[in-house]
């Protein structure tokens, strides 16, 4: 279906090699996964797959590929719509139109389908990816996985051999990623359509997947089975990284394998160390953050419903819930950026709104959904320049700080030519160089390789526990939270439906418990760490 | 629920008004050709995003005509007639003859600018109406071939204001939680110009790689059927124009 011959491509003004004489042959029906550090051109890899790299992008490529026989060199992207469909990393930005329906009609227009035959195809498409309910919604009212399907939808109309997705559930909440990736084995299994997915978590598509092409930077690549290329790949999921501390014979890629694998190990008798619950009323316990009460509402709509909660020191706490649960809107009313319609909020006994300048920095740190929201100036230096002397730090604090994070950086570096997983290392930086006294991140890891976030995850552990200062971050990253946070604040539709230690919250609820968990249910370990130490108790 | 119009309807309807208001250039009848779109917008209006666009150039006209009864009095040939007020007049040098800055303000002299200022804004309000009650998809959707892709830039161009103002909003509030007070164009300009590039890049990318622009016909999915309501709205305007240029 896919051919690659001899593949080389590098970008103008870039020394290095994307790709370097990669060739290979993806059948129909099969799935494959790319995989790669961030920034290691899997999102280029797959738009060589429509064209779209170079026709649209620029840059040098030797070889050629060739989809259903047809040259991607020969012809424009357009050329190749009703047989490669791609979806790329946003969504909401790919969008032309307003309103689902015609959304969907768009590309077959262009293509110009006869009516009867787009009718046909839309209704179809409604139907296999469930969207008839919001046929007519307009596509800005949809949440996260309905515009992820949608999506999907609009490449699907054109009946295409080949689906190329850009990490399709970076953005969405455990139970739409499991919605959005059930269609696309259905797909695969049912249509024989080609599908080929870039994801940094592995854990959510691994068992989904026939073979695997591994960039491991450099341009060089090796392509295999999934468990040939886990083997030995250093970015592994969860299960994995289990299978090798427990020095497993083979490695499984799917909870039920790994199960399988390790049912000697659920069956020893270990005394259940009692987890100390934090008793929040304690005097010992110092409170940092307080929320009374708070509601906040857009318009009619109640976003938070009279929530109460309290932060102390040190305490590392993740905020989960389902897209648009109204996660970011109780961020934004910590660090005061929304005021509570209703009740309060105080940090350090203030109002957060109330703060402005260097008495803010000191007080809150703030990484947003958007990292590079925060950045302004034109290059690395210049930004770190900027943050020592905000705070009057020794010049060089906040680089120095920086290259702990992630070596080899370059100060000459514009900030959009980072990677994701360095911009958010030079955002943090920033942050934490005014040391604030309680650091609040929106979705930190989204784009995040297993490196980056293990970097990104040891530097906010070391801030909470060395200074006391606690780290509230929303996240959809179950594995994240069950190695980072001690404690977990459950929201649903605006309310908080669980507030409690991380082990009790994520064990209670199967579509958030952790890769581990599942492997090791009804063992009460979440991550390797937990199964390791366990057992090691036993020996 | 409003049986739906043709998406030029409204567009030529729009234009014939304009044609009969300003041939006739009366400010009564301007102003019963507002009261009128007002009327219109009231029953059609189905609460879409671009409605509010009408209100939008309500509040321009009334600007637009303070600002030239403002021009009208303080600057300009004066007209005589019934003095109303007096303020005090700027001596200005010899060689600026008839023209003169404050002074005797005359009824007159008031009330053209007025006129000038209310034509002026039932211009703008007979368009707002046109553009507030058509979906501008669906006004491109009607659109001939040939000129469908400079449409289509159009409508992205247009609908990249309401993001923009979104990421402009997303951009202050972030950097002022990093403790920077001061509004510059150098801390919004860059990550904003880079936050719409990258906008664009994607939105054309996706368009590309769905076939835009591939074969010179397209087809419709949601045809826009020109009906008797259609007609019947144009040949109102049409008559109105009519009479207003023969008068």
């Amino acid at each position: 279906m896919i051919k690659f011959s001899n593949v080389s491509l590098i970008y103008p003004q870039s020394t290095k090699t994307v790709l370097e004489d990669l060739s290979c042959e993806i059948q129909e029906g099969e799935m494959v996964l790319v995989m790669g550090a961030t920034g290691s051109g899997k999102s280029s890899l797959l738009r060589l797959v429509n064209g779209l790299v170079p026709h649209h992008t620029g840059g040098i490529l030797a070889g050629d590929i060739e989809v259903d026989g047809i040259s991607t060199r020969s012809v424009r992207p357009g050329s190749l719509a009703h047989l490669v469909g791609i979806v790329g990393q946003n969504p909401i930005n790919g969008f032309v139109t307003d309103i689902v329906e015609e959304e969907l009609a768009f590309g077959m227009e262009s293509l110009n389908i006869p009516h009867d035959v787009m009718r046909k195809r839309i209704e179809e498409v409604l139907d296999l990816l469930g969207l008839h309910s919001v046929r007519n919604r307009n596509i800005a009212t949809l949440s996260g996985g309905e515009q992820q399907r949608l999506a999907i939808g609009t490449a699907l109309v054109m009946n295409p051999k080949v689906l190329v997705l850009d990490e399709p559930t970076s953005a969405l909440d455990p139970i739409a990623a499991e919605e959005v990736l059930s269609v696309l084995h259905r797909l695969v299994h049912d249509l024989s359509v080609t599908v080929i997915i870039a994801e940094h978590r592995l854990e959510r598509v691994i068992q989904f997947v026939d073979r695997i092409i591994y960039i491991e930077g450099n341009g060089e690549t090796s392509i295999g089975s999934a468990e040939d290329i886990l083997a030995r790949s250093t970015l592994v999921p969860p299960i994995i990284r289990l299978a090798r501390a427990l020095n497993l014979q083979e490695i499984g890629t799917s909870v039920r394998e790994v199960r399988r694998l390790t049912s000697h190990l659920r069956e020893i008798d270990i005394p259940q160390s009692q987890s100390t619950s934090h008793d929040r009323d304690d005097v010992s316990f110092k409170k940092i953050v307080t929320v009374t009460k708070a509601s906040i509402s857009y318009g009619e709509k109640l976003a938070l419903k009279e929530i109460t909660t309290q932060i102390g020191v040190g305490e590392i706490v993740a905020v989960m819930g389902r897209n648009g649960a109204g996660k970011s809107s109780m961020l934004e009313m910590i660090v005061g950026l929304r005021k509570p319609s209703r009740g309060s909020v105080e940090v350090l006994e203030r109002d957060p709104s109330a703060l402005t300048g260097r008495d803010r920095r000191r007080t809150i740190g703030y990484v947003p959904q958007e990292p590079s929201d925060l950045l302004y100036l034109p290059s690395v230096d210049e930004e770190c320049h900027q943050a020592d002397s905000d705070n009057s730090l020794h010049p060089g604090t906040t680089f120095n700080f920086l290259g702990r994070l992630v070596p080899n950086i370059s100060g000459n570096t514009h900030p959009n030519d980072l990677s994701e997983g360095q911009r958010l290392a030079l955002v943090l930086s920033i942050v934490l160089s005014s040391s604030p006294e309680l650091l609040v991140l929106d979705e930190p890891t989204r784009g995040l390789d297993y490196q980056a976030k293990n970097l990104f995850m040891l530097s906010l552990k070391e801030y909470a526990g060395k200074f006391g200062h606690p780290v509230i971050l929303a996240t959809h990253d179950v594995e994240l939270v069950a190695e980072l946070a001690d404690r977990v604040i459950f929201i649903a539709e605006g309310e908080i439906v669980a507030d409690d230690n991380t082990l009790d919250v994520l064990l209670s609820s199967p579509a958030f418990a952790p890769q581990v968990a599942k492997v090791m249910s009804p063992k009460p370990w979440l991550t390797v760490d937990d199964v390791i130490s366990a057992i090691g108790m036993e020996k | 629920m409003t049986s739906p119009l043709h998406p030029l309807t409204l567009w030529i309807w729009a234009l014939l008004m304009a044609i009969g208001v300003v041939t006739l250039d009366n400010s009564w009848v301007a102003l019963s050709v507002v009261g009128l779109a007002v009327v219109l917008f009231l029953i059609r209006s189905d609460g879409a995003p671009w409605n509010a666009t009408f209100w939008w150039s309500i509040r321009i006209a009334i600007a637009i005509i303070l600002i030239r009864i403002t021009i009208g009095v303080l600057i300009g040939v004066p007209i005589p007639g019934t003095t109303l007020f007096s303020i005090p007049q700027l001596g200005l040098p010899q060689w600026m003859p008839g023209i003169r800055i404050g002074g005797d303000v005359t009824l007159e002299r008031l009330s053209s600018s007025v006129h000038e200022g209310v034509i002026i804004a039932t211009m703008i309000i007979l368009f707002g109406a046109a553009s507030a009650l058509t979906s501008p998809h669906k006004l491109l959707r009607v659109l001939p071939v040939h000129i469908y892709e400079i449409g289509v830039t159009l409508v992205i161009a247009t609908s990249v204001f309401p993001q923009l103002a979104q990421s402009l909003q997303r951009i202050r509030s972030a950097q002022k939680l990093r403790g920077i007070e001061r509004i510059s164009l150098r801390t919004l300009a860059l990550p904003l110009l880079e936050q719409s590039l990258s906008r664009s890049l994607q939105l054309a990318e996706s368009m590309e790689s769905r076939g835009f622009g591939v074969h010179g016909k397209r087809s419709r999915y949601r045809p826009a059927p020109w009906k008797m309501l259609d007609t019947s709205v144009v040949v109102a305007a049409l008559s109105f124009s009519i009479v207003m240029v023969v008068q």
